[in-house]
């Protein structure tokens, strides 16, 4: 037990949960009540099926999230590797035993349980690039030589769930690797050349027919949305007509007709911001907005405070991911980027990404709860 | 090896991850941006657009008005109508839907190549009609698969029903489909968006067609809040319009004598039990001019009609010889044959020929180079004009033939309705011919070497032969006219609405009163004193029925066919024998009823046309129509304000 206490004010549960960042709790909570009253409109006035288990899955994945806290960063660092490579093992599992469902192989069972193995990579790859570049010199970041291992611990599994295929979670796992490595100190120069690398391969994949072709019209659907009236214009265009409609204060709780005459597609899912901005409208959409902006902010402050270099690069890596739901959603369900199936964190329904969502931010609580506690004086073993 | 303070590392994460906030905050303030663009700068845009999606306009048709006999029972009305229709946009797959509609109620390829023309024709968004008139137990079972039918509507309809049937076909006509002529026909797009509506029938034929503005009535309309899959989820009964009932339309026809005299007509003639009877009848009141019957047999069934007629009876329908699909009492023009010596008799008399005028009947008269022949072996004998006429003698009117004008005998049966023709509303009636010098010169215009006029064609005309046709109203018209000596126009259509219709002027006609006598003592004669139409007596005092007897020549029976020993029509093929007519009036003092019949090829109007006008007649004494309380259009039009749809 003793290894997993820190001498001083830090002995004790008690006082651990007394250095827990409730406000950063509270903001997650908040939002995740916007999704509890957002599921029980889209269910008609309904607990069931959503609202209610959203609620409980909450409840569990706060306590997760308050659990991880209380254990010591430098127990997640020393777990870094471990998990990264136990994600990746199972996303090559993946094409030999995982589950096909709506035409990808995206799932595998362990256990009875259903799992997505690209989930857990979301925070394995946070994990892997922080325990990666707390072991290097600043001056080492852009080395090209070093820049060898993150280019391939970012690219081996963002092409397995490219194959599988996923192309949303693929760019998300792509950017938030990216994301890290800017902030561990990438030269601006470098950085430049890998964007234009990166629009060049883009290119590349569209021309060559790498994309499935659903995934090209999903693009180009974005792209002019007037090509393609009755398929995904037409939903882009029914969430911009809810969301319009709901004006500045909303058509009110449970009275959003686009959604209650059920306009839009995956309410309860990818779709929720717009049943959310039509209920309650600029102000409430844009109050849930600030919610978001609030906990990244949070988040990445906590980053700056970090002693250690594994805390700090895997809360910013948590935030990123954070965010990058946040804005690829909203984006996409009002024109502003592609629909490509990206849920609304802690208020779309679902819970895997909700359990990773929350075991993202149990590291960011560790990384705050253990703020002062520098890993580095057990020596730097890389 | 690092220290245990970290400033150069810390320094470069908290230095980019503001850069990485600011980005953020960026990308957090460009959707709180494209948030605003959406919902307050372009709100108004999209709630409209909101709307629209929530409400849609929907058509009330409106339940087309009743026709309703003079006594207000009811011809044409409106039943609920089960049907199944298909919105072509919610369907992924017609094909498949339909298939699956197959297995409930069978969907044969005609009717599929039928739903995907009209789909073309008008667009995925209007519910085009799959079936209607479904049993409740198929309708039912629709309902219950609905969730796997994806654009298929369950609809409760009216559809248009003829409660006589084919007894009132011809009078009446039917609703069809609406055509693409239909709609560009149209004034309004009011109009054309009701025609679209799913089922929608027009009127097609008879009244139904003349009618069709006052019978269809005024739209409805209504919101509905429907959802994404055009199910209805809410009726919005506020600002809504309800549909408004086409005005009723009250005839002067008498229900229950139209049926009998249509089963009268039908019924085979006792010494021919195996010939069809292709007839007509019309009935009318002298004084009013109401047609109180208008038969034609065999007729069709409307309702065949206004479900969409199955193409097999369409085919026997058209191919028949007796031509049910012709209303014979407007559109079959016969020679009035013997009916027209009333005429005939008039116009001797105008031309100074006096009654007690006698001829010498010998059978045949020769004139020209031919023999004209009269119909009883070895002659009539002598007769005077009331003779004449009782015993329908030829020669007395050959004789007078071969000194009348030809034009004073057509301007005389003008004066009695011939070659006329009476709006009734009912398309297709015909006019006839009546022979006469200007006749000649316009038939055979361009052969001038054909245009004079014959005497000899007089002694054809003079016994309603030759060039001369007429229709049973035509043949009814005249009688009644010569009963009342006025010009009675017939009429079928009492009120329009709650508007009582006049009935029309009916001037005395210009001729000498007593000519008009002399016909009427010889049509009394004819059935009550052993003329040519004895059996078709009435015994009862009070309804003295006077009639005239005619045969219509179909073929002429040719010298070699005569050499054969072929004389008598009985051996001739039903095709080729005489028209039977009879024309007739009650009671002969003070007439009130007049009545024409006509049975083709039923070769004597003694023998097949008389009994049947006989039996008419008897039914009209008895009922008396005209003596009888009628309907009040007012209160039809009461009824019809409250079968409103809201």
């Amino acid at each position: 037990m003793a290894s997993l206490i820190l001498p001083g004010p830090h002995r004790g549960i008690r006082a651990r949960l007394a250095k827990t960042h409730w406000p950063l709790l509270i903001l997650l909570t908040l939002i995740a009540l916007a999704g509890v009253i957002t599921l029980y409109s889209v269910a008609e006035g309904h607990w069931r099926p959503w609202a209610l288990k959203h609620a409980i899955r909450y409840g569990f994945a706060a306590c997760l999230l308050l659990g991880m806290g209380l254990i010591a960063i430098r127990y997640w660092m020393a777990l870094a590797y471990p998990i990264y490579f136990a994600a990746l093992a199972a996303l090559l599992a993946v094409p030999f035993i995982g589950e096909v469902n709506m035409g990808a192989r995206r799932w595998i069972e362990l256990g009875g349980l259903q799992f997505q193995p690209s989930e857990a990579m979301k925070i394995g790859l946070v994990m892997g690039l922080a325990r990666y570049y707390h072991g290097l010199r600043a001056e080492q970041v852009s080395h090209l030589l070093y820049l060898i291992p993150p280019a391939l611990m970012i690219g081996a599994p963002v092409a397995l769930v490219f194959i599988q295929p996923d192309l949303g979670t693929a760019l998300l796992l792509g950017a938030t690797g990216v994301i890290i490595v800017f902030v561990a100190g990438l030269s601006w120069r470098i950085g430049f050349l890998g964007v234009l690398g990166a629009v060049g391969a883009g290119y590349a994949a569209y021309r060559f027919d790498i994309l499935k072709e659903y995934q090209i019209r999903r693009i180009t659907t974005f792209l002019n949305p007037d090509l393609d009236p009755s398929g995904q214009g037409y939903h882009l265009l029914q969430s911009k007509i809810a969301l319009g409609s709901g004006g500045l204060d909303g058509k009110g709780f449970m009275q959003g007709t686009q959604s209650q005459l059920q306009f839009l597609p995956e309410m309860h899912t990818d779709f929720i911001f717009t049943i959310f901005g039509e209920e309650f409208g600029f102000v409430g959409s844009v109050g849930l907005l600030m919610l978001y902006l609030a906990v990244i902010l949070t988040g990445l402050s906590i980053a700056t405070r970090a002693k250690s270099h594994f805390a700090r690069l895997t809360v910013v890596g948590v935030v990123a991911t954070f965010a990058l739901y946040v804005l690829i959603n909203t984006g996409m369900v009002m024109g502003l980027a592609p629909v490509v199936g990206v849920p609304l964190p802690l208020v779309s329904y679902g819970g895997t990404v909700m359990m990773t969502i929350m075991a993202g931010f149990g590291l960011v609580m560790s990384a705050y709860v253990y703020r002062d506690q520098d890993v580095l004086k057990r020596g730097d073993f890389l | 090896m690092m220290n245990n303070h970290d400033p150069e590392r810390q320094e470069i994460v908290s230095r980019r991850s503001f850069l990485f906030g600011g980005g953020v905050c960026v990308g957090v303030f460009a959707i709180a941006g494209r948030l605003y663009q959406l919902q307050i700068a372009d709100h108004e845009k999209y709630r409209t657009l909101a709307q629209e999606n929530q409400f849609k306009r929907r058509v009330l048709t409106p339940l087309r008005g009743d026709i309703v006999d003079r006594f207000g029972n009811v011809l044409a009305s409106n039943r609920k109508n089960f049907r199944i229709l298909l919105l072509p946009e919610q369907s992924q797959n017609v094909n498949a839907t339909l298939d699956h509609v197959s297995a409930i109620v069978p969907v044969p390829e005609e009717r599929r190549n039928r739903i995907f023309r009209e789909i073309r024709r008008r667009g995925a968004f209007t519910p085009i009609e799959i079936d209607d008139n479904l049993d409740w137990e198929a309708f039912s079972r629709i309902n219950y698969e609905l969730p796997h039918l994806a654009g298929v509507l369950p609809d409760v309809g009216d559809t248009r029903d003829y409660p006589l049937g084919s007894a009132t076909s011809f009078v009446i006509g039917y609703v069809g489909a609406v055509t693409d002529a239909d709609l560009a026909a149209q004034e309004s797009d009011g109009d054309r968006n009701l025609l679209r509506q799913p089922g929608f029938k027009v009127g097609r034929e008879g009244l139904e067609r003349t009618y069709e503005k006052e019978l269809r009535g005024k739209a409805g309309k209504m919101n509905v809040v429907i959802n994404a899959h055009g199910r209805v989820i809410e009726e919005v009964k506020e600002g809504a319009v309800p549909s408004e009932q086409g005005k009723p339309l009250t005839l002067t026809i008498d229900a229950e004598l139209q049926t009998h005299a249509m089963q009268v007509l039908a019924t085979p003639a006792e010494r021919q039990p195996d010939e069809p009877q292709s007839a007509a009848a019309v009935v009318m009141d002298v004084v009013t001019g109401d047609i109180l019957v208008l038969a034609s047999t065999p007729a069709f069934n409307p309702n065949d009609f206004n479900v969409g007629i199955d193409p097999d009876l369409w085919r026997e329908l058209n191919n028949s010889p007796y031509k049910p699909l012709l209303n014979k009492a407007l559109t079959g023009e016969y020679a009035p044959g013997s009916t027209l010596k009333i005429i005939s008799a008039i116009a001797a008399q105008e031309a100074g020929v006096r009654p007690s005028h006698t001829t010498y009947c010998r059978q045949r008269m020769w004139y020209g180079n031919r023999n004209f022949h009269c119909w009883k072996p070895g002659g009539h004998g002598t007769r005077d004009m009331k003779g004449a006429i009782k015993d329908s003698c030829n020669v007395y009117f050959y004789e007078i033939a071969k000194t009348l004008d030809i034009d004073l005998l057509a301007d005389t049966a003008r004066k009695f309705g011939l070659g006329e023709m009476f709006e009734l509303g009912i398309t297709g009636q015909k006019p006839g011919v009546v022979p006469s010098r200007e006749w000649k010169r316009q038939y055979y215009a361009g052969q001038p070497e054909n245009q004079t006029w014959f005497q000899g064609e007089t002694l054809s005309a003079i016994i309603g032969q030759g060039a001369w046709t007429a229709t049973p109203l035509q043949l009814c018209v005249m009688a009644a006219r010569v009963a009342t000596g006025r010009a009675v126009r017939p009429r079928l259509v009492r009120a329009v609405g709650d508007l009582i219709l006049p009935a029309p002027n009916a001037p005395a006609i210009d001729v000498n009163p007593a000519h008009l006598d002399v016909v009427r003592e010889g049509m009394n004669a004819v059935t009550n004193e052993y003329g040519t139409a004895a059996r078709s007596r009435l015994e009862d005092p009070d309804w003295q029925l006077a009639g005239k007897t005619g045969s219509s020549q179909v073929f002429r029976i040719t010298a070699e066919e005569r050499a054969r020993g072929l004389t008598k029509q009985e051996d001739l093929p039903w095709a080729r024998r005489d028209h039977a007519l009879f024309v007739s009036y009650m009671p002969f003092e003070n007439p009130r009823y007049a009545c024409a019949v006509l049975v083709e090829h039923g070769i004597g109007g003694s023998r097949a046309a008389g009994p049947k006008a006989r039996d008419i007649m008897r039914k009209v004494a008895e009922r008396d129509p005209s003596s009888r309380q009628t309907v009040d259009p007012r209160e039809l039009v009461r009824t019809a304000a409250a079968n409103r749809e809201a």
